[in-house]
């Protein structure tokens, strides 16, 4: 396949470079190579994942590789295909702001799910007399620790 | 390769009347894009976001269901759809190389592309709903020794389902453009809507990167 | 020979505002050139008139509300148990979704936007009026519960109740819903690229008015949360319709992951709401007193810290909720971090006003009493804040009333201070200051009455949502009950004053009015068509007055 190098606007890319002296739009052209080279990085990626997904590294390793190879895929079509290489830094900032929030969201949601009921133990061992906080009334007589004690316990 | 001029054009062609030049409106149309595709990912997100949870939760469940699905066809739907990214990423080339013959070629491939994926996908579906394995309360699959495999199903269902939409709606974005292509509305100087429906296409794409390994390949 | 220079000569000179001069108003005629209109400006009308008519409807439901809380007694109930969850629920998502969320950053700001940065139009006007569209089909499906089965699950839809047991029409709502938030989505887009890519030159990031960091901001929180609630929305849909079990613990769902992903998003809502009404209060400060504003810097970047720590706390509207200790204790610190760039910004404009020469216009007024009520109403909100004490008071009264502290007594009175402020611009005319005032006045002291109560009610124990209550709140209820009768005549008097200076014969408004040293003063009152005839060139800051008291920067 014949390659033109992107002539139209000459070789190296330039991030907003485009005003010419003209009023018109010139384009940033990737040259066809790079185009290929990253498909063949992205098939290999696939495959990749397939076969490390088939040994067994641990469920939380097999996920993170998993998560990592398909990052490093994602950034690949966000770069090359994309074209987010030649672009505004601006707009690379708006992609991966939008990941930043998504993490965020899982991660703050997953303080909830993970540790439910997890503090309950603690709550479970410093039972507090609502209407003595502070400790500041001293404990009465043993004999008549039994019936406080409970009253104080039912109340609770 | 072909490269035609578009016919004489006047220095304001296509670009609107608050806009002081053509590349401050191309720049901006892109940036407007890329806001969208924002807005596509926090969507997807929530969904990804329930699914960690769920497979945090109910993980032998997750294992054993995904178990049900055919990685091979996810593996070849992979393919498929960064098969359908080159082409897309192409025609987008040939826009801008004023290659209108190869623009509306690499656009028609990408729609096979889209088509041959949904085709792949309503086999898998076929297969889940003969099996009776259906989301939340329609799951009647027998056989599985975990508690929870239709928690795993809801969320396959509403990921992919949700997915598959948006490359039927891909597919009918990229046919408008082709069209337009056809009839010649674009050249290196007017390429906007081109890039901007490959951008779209790319992040379906991206989205599909991350659900197959999770779905298909984790457990 | 020489003649007396008649009125119609003044109304053709240059410089003469309104009359009968081209403007957007008259450019086009006909119904149709304004339902397809691209005219930003004219697509800020339209949204003006469809928020304010939501407002008063679901406004009128309110009144409904207190006017059945009058009494708690059997025999004065004219609604039943059914139709008071209807009514509550209708005026909380009608105000929410389709009142203060679209109505100052599609109504308002889509009008002036493009006037302060000298621009002719938005980045794009064919999605702006898109946005509309979807605001009218939106509100077509959300209305539309009124007249069918209704809705009666709160404005939160909260699950199992949404998914499983209501009889209402949740699924009709909430995909009308789901369409608002594209409309929302579409506004915030278009205005961050507006701001990054078609601002005159001159106007450098800190050049801006200080409404439109805040409109910046507002469209970071409209374009990053919104999608989160469309999915959230859509999941309900499915959940109820198809039973999928993801909030359903029968299934093996969480009904509080339902309360997760919505309130991701309603959290960062609500600094939707409040911001453009932050940034419309900057301005009128700014241009009221005559005076620099203090503190330029710190208010535009507390706008877009507001936005962005706003998306950290979601959890404390779910202290109550059974999620765990640990999330709690984490959205309850960063609560009360996310209180100091609100609180930042309270002192700057405080700070304006010292040393100011201070004109108590109606836009004035207006934005002393934002001070005032918006302050109740932030700290208020650090009081929920607090785990021990939101225990107490989640699901009372007192929730009730910090919100419509923060909403109505910050985002309404801000929306009609801005509304005073820019009606000249917006219509060429000049509104009654007296009465202007006046209406101000009552509105202040028909809220405090309706809702400083409800403070007391709350803390005593009254739940928010209760058809009937005890008799010891009674007192306090039917003071409330009259306070907002007071509040409803005040928000009328307000409105008919301003449109009644459209009558034939009304005064007609001069381009600059109040003295203000941003662009869209530099427009005719009302704007041609293409806002400016030539682009402005802009060689000052938004808020140089010469300065009356100590420089500040």
């Amino acid at each position: 396949m014949s390659d033109d190098h992107g002539s139209v606007s000459g070789g190296t890319p330039h991030p907003g470079d485009h005003a010419h002296g003209g009023p018109d739009h010139v384009p940033h052209v990737t040259p066809l190579p790079i185009y290929f080279k990253t498909f063949g990085a992205l098939v290999f990626l696939t495959l990749l994942t397939i076969g490390v997904s088939r040994v067994n590294l641990g469920h939380a390793t097999n996920l993170a590789i998993a998560i990592i190879i398909a990052t490093t895929k994602a950034a690949t079509v966000a770069a090359m295909f994309m074209h987010l290489y030649a672009d505004h830094r601006f707009h690379t900032a708006i992609f991966a702001s939008s990941l930043v929030f998504l993490l965020v969201f899982v991660s703050f949601t997953m303080f909830d799910t993970e540790f439910r009921g997890k503090f309950g133990a603690i709550d479970g061992t410093r039972v507090t007399n609502i209407q003595d906080p502070f400790n500041k009334i001293p404990p009465p007589a043993p004999s008549a620790s039994a019936a406080p004690a409970a009253g104080a316990a039912e109340k609770k | 390769m072909a490269t035609t001029e578009p016919e004489a054009l006047s220095p304001d062609f296509h670009v609107g009347h608050h806009w002081d030049k053509a590349d401050t409106q191309f720049d901006a149309g892109r940036m407007g894009i890329w806001i969208f595709l924002v807005t596509e990912i926090l969507f997807f997100g929530g969904l990804f976001c329930a699914f960690f949870i769920f497979q945090s939760w109910y993980f032998d469940s997750f294992v054993e269901a995904h178990n049900q699905l055919d990685w091979r066809l996810g593996g070849l739907n992979t393919i498929v759809l960064i098969t359908s990214s080159l082409t897309m990423a192409l025609a987008v080339r040939a826009a801008q190389t004023n290659d209108r013959k190869r623009t509306i070629q690499m656009l028609a491939i990408t729609i096979a592309c889209a088509a041959a994926f949904l085709v792949i996908k309503y086999t898998e579906y076929h297969h889940k709903i003969e099996e009776g394995l259906l989301p939340g309360a329609n799951f009647t699959a027998v056989g599985f020794h975990s508690a929870n495999p239709k928690v795993f199903f809801s969320i396959y269902f509403m990921m992919t389902g949700i997915h598959g939409l948006h490359v039927v709606i891909g597919m009918g974005l990229i046919m408008w453009i082709l069209l337009r292509a056809a009839k010649g509305e674009f050249s290196s100087r007017y390429y906007a809507p081109v890039e901007g429906v490959g951008l779209y296409w790319h992040l379906v794409d991206l989205v599909w990167i991350y659900l197959f390994p999770l779905l298909y390949l984790v457990g | 020979m020489s003649r007396a220079i008649t009125a119609e000569d003044a109304s053709k000179l240059p410089g003469y505002g309104g009359g009968q001069k081209k403007n957007y108003l008259n450019a086009e005629k006909g119904v149709v050139s304004w339902l397809t209109t691209v005219d930003h400006k004219r697509i800020g009308i339209m949204y003006l008139f469809s928020t304010i008519t939501m407002f008063i409807i679901a406004g009128c439901l309110a009144l409904t509300l207190r006017l059945e809380l009058l009494h708690p007694a059997q025999q004065s109930h004219f609604l039943t148990a059914m139709q008071y969850n209807q009514v509550f629920t209708l005026h909380g998502a009608m105000m929410v979704f389709l009142f203060i969320i679209p109505g100052i950053p599609g109504g308002l700001f889509n009008f002036i936007l493009p006037l302060m940065i000298g621009a002719k139009d938005v980045a794009f006007p064919k999605l702006n009026l898109m946005s509309l569209y979807l605001y009218w089909i939106g509100a077509a499906f959300t209305i539309s519960a009124i007249l069918t089965t209704g809705l009666d699950t709160g404005w939160t839809f909260y699950v199992p109740y949404s998914s499983t047991v209501s009889p209402t029409a949740v699924i009709a709502v909430t995909f009308g819903v789901f369409i608002l938030g594209f409309s929302s989505i579409l506004t915030g887009l278009n205005f961050i690229v507006t701001i990054h890519k078609l601002r005159a030159p001159g106007i450098t990031f800190y050049r801006l008015p200080l409404v439109l960091w805040s409109t910046y901001a507002t469209s970071l929180i409209q374009v990053l949360a919104t999608p989160v609630l469309a999915i959230t929305l859509l999941l309900l849909i499915f959940e109820r319709a198809f039973h999928i079990g993801i909030f359903d613990p029968r299934l093996g769902g969480d009904p509080v992951l339902y309360q997760h992903f919505f309130w991701f998003y309603s959290h960062p809502a609500v600094y939707i709401m409040i911001l453009p009404g932050m940034g419309i209060i900057s301005d009128l400060i700014a241009v009221h007193c005559h005076r620099r504003i203090f503190g330029y810097k710190a208010i535009a970047f507390s706008s877009v810290a507001i936005a962005m720590v706003g998306f950290l706390v979601w959890g404390h509207h779910m202290f109550t909720s059974g999620q765990s200790r640990l999330a709690a204790t984490i959205f309850s610190f960063i609560t009360f971090i996310v209180a100091v760039p609100s609180g930042i910004k309270v002192f700057n404009w405080t700070s304006t006003m010292w040393g100011g020469s201070i004109s108590f216009r109606t836009p004035m007024l207006y934005a002393m009493s934002f001070l005032f009520l918006f302050t109740i109403g932030g700290l208020t909100g650090l009081f929920l804040g607090m785990l021990g004490l939101d225990l107490h008071m989640q699901d009372t009264y007192f929730v009730v009333a910090h919100f419509h502290y923060v909403m109505v007594g910050g985002t309404v009175i801000a929306f009609v201070g801005g509304m005073h402020h820019w009606w000249p611009k917006i219509t060429g005319r000049l509104y009654n200051e007296k009465i202007g005032s006046l209406a101000c006045i009552i509105v202040f002291v028909g809220f405090n009455m309706t809702f400083f109560t409800q403070f007391f009610l709350g803390s005593r124990g009254m739940p928010r949502r209760y058809y009937t209550y005890l008799d010891q709140f009674q007192p306090l209820h039917a003071f409330s009950t009259y306070g907002a009768l007071v509040l409803g005549f005040g928000l009328f008097l307000a409105l008919g004053n301003l449109l009644a200076s459209l009558r034939a014969g009304g005064e007609r408004a001069p381009k600059n009015p109040w003295g203000g040293l941003t662009l869209e003063w530099e427009a005719e009152s009302p704007p041609i068509t293409e806002n400016f005839k030539r682009t402005p060139v802009v060689t000052h800051g938004p808020y140089d007055f010469p300065s009356t008291g100590p420089a500040h920067h």
